[in-house]
This record gives structure tokens, sequence and C-alpha cells, in this order.
């Protein structure tokens, strides 16, 4: 079968998609990254493959923090920025969408759209009080996992007020309302409420938000967010099927956009990419005082990619070096594809 | 006397002032992270992102001989007008022994202004001076000029960097032959001609994409620190014109002989700020509209993170995006500023910008 493979490398989990025709979701992943992209990505290639014989990737596309490391190990079509993603996973799935809240692990956004088109959007900025991280610290702190913590909120019928401005004093807040003899059940909820209180204070200050309401990314699973942000708009928010990886299914899409555009061929790296020997390094650059921080990853001991550096004589300097490995990669498969 | 100055922008313009004075010259390195480093070090926390970036600029240049520092001042309610002071203490108390030379407004305090202007003339002639001077404001409008098409057409270049180097090459020949005024307009009409001569693709006129950069004038003119975003929004495909460049600073701090060049614009801005807050508030405010007018796209607007001037500005831009339908996305820079974070917002906004367009298009 014939599918568009999409891929987003987050701070937290590495996301995913088979697509196959008509937007058909035909396999999910949803992987914790672990700070191990590469690993990720090669484990999930592998499931994906087991998962689905006879599985033909037609195009590839790639988001999320990790997307450019992931198009260059995949050899994406396509290498887009989150915002692009979301919004176009969100709009085939509801069309009339107006807003999108999305809180990931360790950034969160809002979208706004009309007419199915970005009309705006934000991205948090100082700090990460607002996102997953914020809740996944405390429920390390108490004890629960966070898979629990939804419905522990819910079965709450307290209302206490933490601070939510930044997680340390969260925490210390936090202490205080235990010390004050709270369940855990009751700060559970409080803390929901702090997050969503944080997202909408920060994020969206200035912007009208209209419904329909769509609410994703991997913190909307927690029941307990959800109900919070409800309370807070005074509307329902509708929660997409795929909504933890959304940013997956709007990069493939955006993959079959494109293939379907251009008609060309994909530059699928193939499945033996999960055999190969990817290795990701760093170096500072001495040739000036800004000192960069070039991120290069080999194949087989040859660099095929590189950034990080401000002025770009490393990255550039790439485009003449063609790695042969990945060039014979490519015939083989052209091969494959012709037999 | 070896004299030094602050780091903005096109600094062959502060360099060929000093130089064809007769002054020994120390130019400033460019902002790099080591100087960002030695600012944060020696400031207060809260202190603006430009103060930082120019003490640590002083004190590169005063590790290289410099002992005096010519600087302008300020006035309004913006802090850079304490700048100078604060640098001076800072500086005596890290035992540099420097003198600052502050050109204020003239209408301010007369008598200190002649004073520096002696200083600066040193043994040339009153004619020398105004001489030096026309040549060096000449100077500043040619180098603007070339850099701003630069900025718009880079978006369109072939290879990748060409236009960026071929400025240099301008640049250095300012740098090196620009002696009178006759050098000046020799250099500026063969730069003219060699940026002409860049191979550029042809874009039609309905997938352009302008951008206008506004915000605080540090921030936007100087590239070092603003994450060279002319030259990243030029590499995603986006005509830049920034608001701020030294000739337009120039001209609005001339005497109002020839009638303002930016009184239109600040006309524009007064619906929504009627008073004068410091920084370049009703430039900026006026300019997103003047933009809009003239068929930009969107604006970009660029802050030092907690600009008292530029955080009114944030907060109008709602108001004025709605009201004139142009999309603004704000970034807040400063030494915690990630990159990889504003790189995925600026390419956001471009596709926004896109589809916006092609929307428009079809309808």
């Amino acid at each position: 079968m014939k599918a568009f493979l999409g891929v987003d490398v987050g701070s937290v989990s590495t996301n995913i998609v088979a697509l196959g025709p008509e937007g058909k979701v035909l396999h999910q992943q949803y992987i914790r990254t672990n700070g191990q992209p590469l690993e990720c990505i090669k484990k999930g290639l592998t499931q994906l493959k087991i998962g689905n014989p006879g599985l033909e990737i037609i195009g590839v596309g790639t988001t999320g923090s990790g997307r450019q490391l992931a198009g260059i190990v995949l050899g994406a079509d396509i290498v887009k920025n989150e915002i692009t993603a979301h919004a176009s996973a969100v709009i085939q799935n509801y069309p009339d969408v107006r807003t999108i809240f999305e809180i990931g692990g360790q950034d969160s956004k809002v979208i706004l759209l009309r007419d199915q088109m970005v009309t705006d959007f934000a991205m948090n900025t100082v700090c990460a009080a607002g996102t997953g991280s914020f809740l996944d610290h405390q429920a390390e702190r108490l004890k629960i996992p966070i898979e629990q913590f939804g419905d522990l909120a819910l079965s709450s019928t307290e209302n206490i007020r933490i601070a939510g401005r930044c997680t340390v004093f969260a925490e210390s807040d936090m202490i205080a309302k235990q010390q004050y003899g709270f369940s855990k059940a009751d700060i559970i909820k409080g803390l929901c409420e702090a997050l969503i209180r944080n997202y909408l204070t920060n994020l969206c200050r200035g912007k009208v938000l209209e419904p329909p309401y769509v609410f994703q990314g991997g913190v909307a699973a927690n029941k307990g967010i959800v109900a919070a942000l409800e309370k807070e708009l005074q509307h329902e928010v509708i929660i997409p099927q795929y909504f933890n990886v959304m940013g997956a299914i709007g990069a493939a899409l955006l993959a079959e956009d494109y293939i379907k555009k251009t008609g060309f061929q994909t530059r699928f790296a193939g499945f033996n990419t999960a055999d190969l020997q990817f290795v990701p390094k760093t170096f500072n650059c001495n040739g000036c005082p800004n000192v960069c921080e070039v991120i290069q990853v080999d194949l087989n001991g040859r660099p095929i990619a590189r950034w990080g550096d401000k002025c770009g004589k490393w990255a550039n300097a790439i485009v003449s070096e063609p790695c042969p490995d990945r060039e014979a990669l490519d015939v083989r498969e052209q091969q494959k594809v012709l037999a | 006397m070896k004299i030094t100055f602050p780091y903005m922008g096109s600094t062959i313009v502060y360099y060929k002032i000093f130089e064809l004075l007769g002054h020994q010259v120390i130019e400033p390195p460019r902002p790099s992270q080591h100087t960002i480093n030695l600012g944060v070090k020696y400031s207060p926390e809260f202190a603006c992102f430009p103060y930082k970036v120019i003490l640590g600029s002083y004190i590169e240049a005063l590790e290289l001989g410099a002992d005096t520092i010519v600087t302008s001042g300020g006035n309004g309610p913006c802090r850079a007008g304490y700048y100078n002071e604060v640098h001076r203490r800072t500086l005596q108390s890290l035992g540099y022994e420097v003198n600052i030379i502050v050109f204020n407004s003239i209408f301010e305090d007369i008598g200190q202004f002649w004073r520096n202007l002696w200083l600066l003339k040193g043994k040339n002639s009153w004619a020398k001076l105004a001489g030096v001077l026309f040549t060096v404001y000449r100077l500043a409008h040619a180098v603007d000029h070339l850099q701003t098409i630069v900025e718009q057409k880079r978006a369109y270049e072939l290879k990748r960097g060409s236009f960026t180097k071929v400025f240099e090459e301008i640049t250095e020949r300012f740098h090196k032959e620009a002696k009178t005024l006759a050098d000046v307009d020799r250099i500026y009409r063969e730069g003219l001609a060699m940026l002409t001569a860049v191979p550029r693709k042809d874009v039609p006129e309905a997938q352009k994409l302008r951008i206008g950069i506004v915000g605080e004038i540090f921030v936007v003119m100087e590239s070092s620190i603003n994450m060279n975003i002319a030259e990243v929004m030029g590499n995603l495909g986006c005509e830049v014109t920034r608001s701020m460049c030294i000739s337009k600073w120039v001209d609005h701090n001339l005497p109002n002989f020839f009638g303002k060049s930016n009184s239109k614009i600040i006309k524009a801005s007064r619906q929504y700020m009627e008073i004068e807050i410091g920084g370049h508030e009703n430039e900026n405010v006026g300019s997103i509209i003047e933009y809009k007018y003239l068929g930009f796209d969107g604006i970009i607007h660029l802050m030092p993170f907690a600009c008292l001037p530029e955080l009114v500005t944030q907060s109008i831009t709602p108001q004025i995006s709605r009201d004139h339908n142009i999309p603004v996305l704000t970034l807040a820079l400063d030494e915690q500023s990630g990159i990889a974070n504003n790189l995925t917002r600026l390419e956001a906004f471009v596709e926004l910008l896109r589809s916006k367009k092609l929307h428009k298009e079809i309808a």
C-alpha cells in the first residue's frame, strides 16, 4: 500500500505516522524521545516496517524541533515548522476551526485561523511553566504517575489556587498547600488550573479566541487540563482522535501536498536507514569570536549535514561533498521500486 | 586621542568622520558572543540588551588601546539617555581611564555641543570640518541605499550569499578608498553596477513577499545581535526593508531646515500614540501603517527584552494589526534568547504571509 510518512521529532516525544489514501491514519507511534532522536527514528521505522509489510512510502515530511536532523536521516521531501504542520492537520479534520491550542512537552502554542488559513500564532518564549514538563515535574514530586493525573484532578471538589507563573514558585506554593493539609487530588486540580491560567495569560494575551476550539498535544490526554481549559473558556473544546500525533499527521499531509503539486519522486532514504550508522556530533568553530557550536551528522564517517554556524561557512560547505553511501542507497532503493 | 565609538549598523560612517579629520581611530570589533559575555558580566541584570552589548564592545575597544569614546546622548523617557553616564562609571570602576564625549541634541546644551565640536575639529579648519561632515553625510546615504538594495534583492539571488559577498566588497572599498566626496560618489556608482550584475531569478510579482522591520534602533540596525534577521528573511525569500538606518537617524536629528522626511509617519502614528514616550515609538507605529499602504505583506517588530518604549508598541500592535489588516510578529531579543525557537517563528510567519497572499490571489 502507498503511504505518506510524517515524522515529528519533539523534545519529549517522537511521533511517526503513516498516512494512507484520503488521509487515513494507517499507523501511528508515540515514542518518548529521551534525548535520543536518532534512536527513536530508527526504532520507529523498524516498527513501521514490521507492522505494515508491503508499505510503500511515496513522500516524507518532518517537523518538530528535531526536524532538520530527521529530514536528513530520512531523506525528507519537505521539512516544515510545527505551526504549519499542526495547522494543516487540524484544518483537514476540522475545517471550521478558529483556534488551536497545542500544549506539548516543552513548548506550547496557540494558532488562530480564519477560512482555513493561519492568521496569527504565538509560542511560549521565556519559560516552560505553561507546558507539559511543568506537570511532569510536579507529578514526580507528588509520586503520582502522570497518566493518573487527570482522573485524580476530576475527583477533587475543592478549589485551591496555586501560583503557576514559574515552576519554582509553583513548587513552593504546592508544598505550602500540602502543609495546610489539602489532599493530593485537590493539589493536582489546582496545578492543572495554574497551568491553564498561565498558558492563557502568557500566550493568548491580546488575542481574540473564538470557537470552535481544538486542543491537542500530549497534554490533551490529561482530563484535568481539559476540564480546566473548558472552565476557563466557558466553552467546549474538541480533542482530535489523534491528538498526540497531530504534528506528524500535518507533516505527512504537507509531504503529500508537495509531491502531488510537484510530481517529484520521493527522496525517502528507505527502511534500510534504520541500519545505517548516523553519528551526530558537535564542535566549536574558532574562526571568529562567536565560537559557534556547529552540529554535524556523519554517515559512515563522512559528514552529510551541518548546521548551527552563524556565518554559514560550515553549513554551505556540505553541498559540495556528496555522500557516496547515500547515493548508493538511493540507487538500491530505486532499483527496488523498478523491480 | 585614540577614538572609538559604539558599534551599531554601518560603522564605516562613524569611522570615516574621525579618520578624515585625521584622528587615530580604534574600530571596535563586530559584536560577538565574547562581546555579549563581557557586557552581560559587567552590567546590571535588568539593563537593556543594547546597553550590555555596547558596554562589551567599549571594553573590547579599550583593550585595543582606545582612550576616548564618542557617542550620542538621548532624551525623553527611554533609558538610552543614561547609557553614557552609567557606562562611564562602570568603565571607571573597572579601571579604564577613558574620556567619553557625548553629543546631545544641539538645542539641549549648546555650549557643550560647541566644546565637543571644537575637540573633534582639532587642528582642522572649520571649512575642512564642514567638508568632512558633508562627505560622511553623503557616505551614510550611499551605504544605506546600497544596503537597502541588497536586503530587497537578496530574496531572489541565484547563489546564496552572493549579495552579501558583493556588499562586503563595496564596504571594504569605501573603507579603503573613500577620502573625498568624489570618491564616495564614484564607489557608490560602481557599487550600484556591481549589485545590478548579481545574477537573480525572476519571480512573478504575485509571489513576492515584502516585510518591514521596525523596532528599537539598536536591534533593528545591528545584524550581529538580531540573528542577522535581514539575511535570514532574505534567504526565506522575503524582501526586507528596515525602518531604521544611520542616514535616517541623522536626518531625524538634523535641525528642521528642509522639512522632516518622516513627518508623514509621525502623523500616522498619532491615532495610536498621542505623546512621545521615548525611543522611536512614533516612528515605529507610523512605519507599520506606512508599510501597509506601500503594499507590504507583514511586519516584524524587534525589541530588546523588557525595553519600555517597545513594550508599549507591542501592546498596541494587535490593535494596529486588526485595524489595518497586516500581520505583525514581535520578537524579543536578549542574551538569553534561543535562535532555534525564533527561527521556527520566522519560518511560520513567512508561511502565514504566503498562504494569505495566495488566498488573496485566488479570491
